[in-house]
């Protein structure tokens, strides 16, 4: 389903709130028919960017091409192709079934209605009889967020952007948000960029992940982020002290640069077979999270280390030999060169 | 107090009887009142969309000056219009002085900034996920602004509702513009100034009662309009 030409080209992306920078993207890809998960933590510009790829926000800076043509926004050629489901999504003081038909009724589409209205309800598990005719303010939270995406779904949108789909939502509607989403992938070949902080579901449905940390873009998905306050020693190096009394030795930041990134690829456990070489941070923590990667089938292990969260990269082999289970007592470690500054 | 319960009374009467006078001044504040709310909300709502969805240059004063508006008085408006409208003034030709139509013009200043700054506030205080919304549905401007409108319906309604309350209770304006003719520009507020000086209270209480009857009626159907 997945094709290799960008559906998205994002290029040189800066956006400002005023003085702050929210996003700092100088390349971003994304296939056509391909599913993205977009994680980070709260304020870290992930809705700013879905906006951005709804064509509702435009950068201070940065080109947008969208199928290879540069896009500022609001044209019918993407207007109408291009869909957002937001955190909160809105729903017309209206029926629900007028809530759905709302887009198609843009589009001068008025075929067929009743029955696509029924397709799309039931695809996110709601039943037309029971729900077409509640007011906007008969729903639950759930439910609105449902009727929101089968507003989303009927359109047969070419990009479905969705930003914290599943954030107030039971098990039951998130499984249903999760199989609606992945059928428009299927059945139509939508593109879907997907936000959530709730990784575990995220992981299940999308093919490949980037996360954001203060507008900084990581392709390469879930990755350790250390942030200040760093102590510098004088030799080109610096300290990171976390709460219990670990210290993380790091070398020294550029110009500019306040966080710094340990890729997963870089990150170490510590065996018998394979012990510690001196010279290497060594830090003492718990498995708290095990999570399986689709495209990969590799196994995201998340090691908490005091206050810090290690993420690494493991195959289910290697995660065999080493008997990792969550809660399990591991040591880690990477060297000081290992860390990038951003 | 007899004189008031007797003023009702015949009030009743007059009424019923149907009293050309009374009915004419009716007749004639409900002409210039709709006259005047159409055009003030014709104008009013684009522009009180425009200054509550846009963010522009110079919006915080645009604020201050509809706000201050909202305040102005009646007869400052009923002197400005007489002084365009009469001979000496430049719309002197036009004939608009002690006619229905002069009282609309009137009407229509003292309503527009009504119309504009209520709906100005409904418009800032909609929910931002609303443009957001209606943008990933793929909405064109026409289709934001008149989907906006409609979603904030009530507020604009109390917009309407609110200039209408200030026209038809307005005494300054069609008294100064209007001259207060009977049969021709008297409306039920000149009216009732002028039969209260002349001590005809049973005149008066009619119109008041007629007028009160207008806005019960106007509120009536707001309400019907909220529960569809």
């Amino acid at each position: 389903m997945t094709q290799d030409h960008p559906i998205y080209h994002l290029k040189n992306i800066r956006h400002y709130y005023g003085q702050k920078k929210i996003l700092d993207i100088d390349d971003l890809d994304i296939r056509s028919g391909s599913i993205t998960g977009l994680m980070g933590p709260n304020g870290s510009g992930k809705s700013t960017l879905l906006k951005m790829l709804a064509f509702a926000l435009k950068p201070t800076k940065g080109r947008i091409f969208y199928k290879g043509r540069e896009e500022s926004g609001f044209s019918p050629e993407v207007r109408l192709k291009v869909t957002l489901l937001t955190q909160k999504p809105y729903l017309l003081k209206r029926t629900v079934f007028d809530n759905i038909i709302y887009g198609l009724k843009i589009r001068n589409d008025h075929h067929n209605l009743e029955e696509r209205v029924k397709t799309a309800l039931s695809k996110v598990g709601l039943d037309f009889q029971t729900f077409s005719h509640r007011k906007w303010h008969q729903l639950s939270g759930g439910e609105a967020q449902r009727v929101a995406l089968a507003a989303r779904l009927i359109l047969k949108p070419e990009v479905l952007l969705l930003d914290e789909p599943i954030a107030s939502v039971d098990t039951k509607s998130a499984e249903l948000i999760r199989a609606a989403s992945l059928k428009a992938r299927d059945d139509w070949g939508t593109t879907l960029v997907i936000a959530s902080h709730d990784l575990q579901w995220l992981y299940s449905i999308t093919e490949n992940q980037v996360s954001i940390f203060n507008g900084n873009l990581f392709p390469t998905g879930i990755e350790t982020i250390i942030t200040g306050p760093f102590e510098k020693t004088g030799d080109h190096r610096c300290v990171k002290k976390l709460t219990g009394g670990q210290a993380l030795l790091l070398k020294a930041p550029g110009q500019n640069e306040e966080n710094a990134v340990v890729r997963k690829e870089n990150i170490r456990i510590e065996s018998l077979e394979q012990p510690f070489k001196d010279g290497i941070n060594r830090m003492s923590g718990h498995i708290s999270a095990m999570l399986l990667e689709r495209e990969s089938n590799h196994v995201l292990v998340t090691v908490l280390v005091q206050d810090l969260s290690f993420v690494l990269k493991l195959s289910p082999d290697r995660i065999g030999s080493l008997g990792l289970y969550p809660g399990k007592t591991i040591t880690l470690g990477f060297l000081p060169e290992d860390v990038e500054w951003f | 107090m007899d004189f008031i319960a007797e003023g009702f009374v015949k009030a009743v009467g007059l009424l019923i009887n149907g009293d050309s006078s009374i009915w004419s001044a009716v007749l004639a504040t409900l002409k210039v009142s709709a006259c005047s709310l159409l055009i003030s909300t014709g104008a009013g709502l684009p522009c009180g969309f425009m200054v509550g969805y846009f963010d522009f240059k110079g919006k915080k004063q645009l604020r201050t000056v509809l706000d201050t508006l909202l305040a102005l008085p009646t007869v400052f408006i009923g002197l400005m219009v007489y002084a365009f409208i009469s001979r000496q003034g430049i719309l002197g030709d036009f004939g608009l002085l002690f006619n229905l139509s002069g009282i609309v013009i009137g009407l229509t200043i003292l309503a527009f900034p009504v119309v504009t700054a209520i709906t100005a506030s409904t418009i800032e205080g909609i929910d931002p996920e609303l443009k957001l919304t209606l943008v990933s549905l793929g909405a064109g401007k026409r289709h934001i602004l008149f989907t906006c409108l409609w979603e904030v319906r009530y507020g604009i309604l109390t917009a309407i509702v609110n200039a209408y309350g200030r026209v038809s209770t307005e005494v300054g304006i069609a008294m100064m513009i209007g001259g207060n003719i009977k049969y021709h520009t008297r409306t039920i507020t000149t009216a009732i100034a002028l039969e209260t000086n002349k001590g005809m209270f049973a005149d008066g209480i009619a119109l008041g009662l007629v007028l009160i009857t207008i806005a019960f009626l106007v509120n009536l159907s707001l309400s019907f309009l909220r529960k569809q």
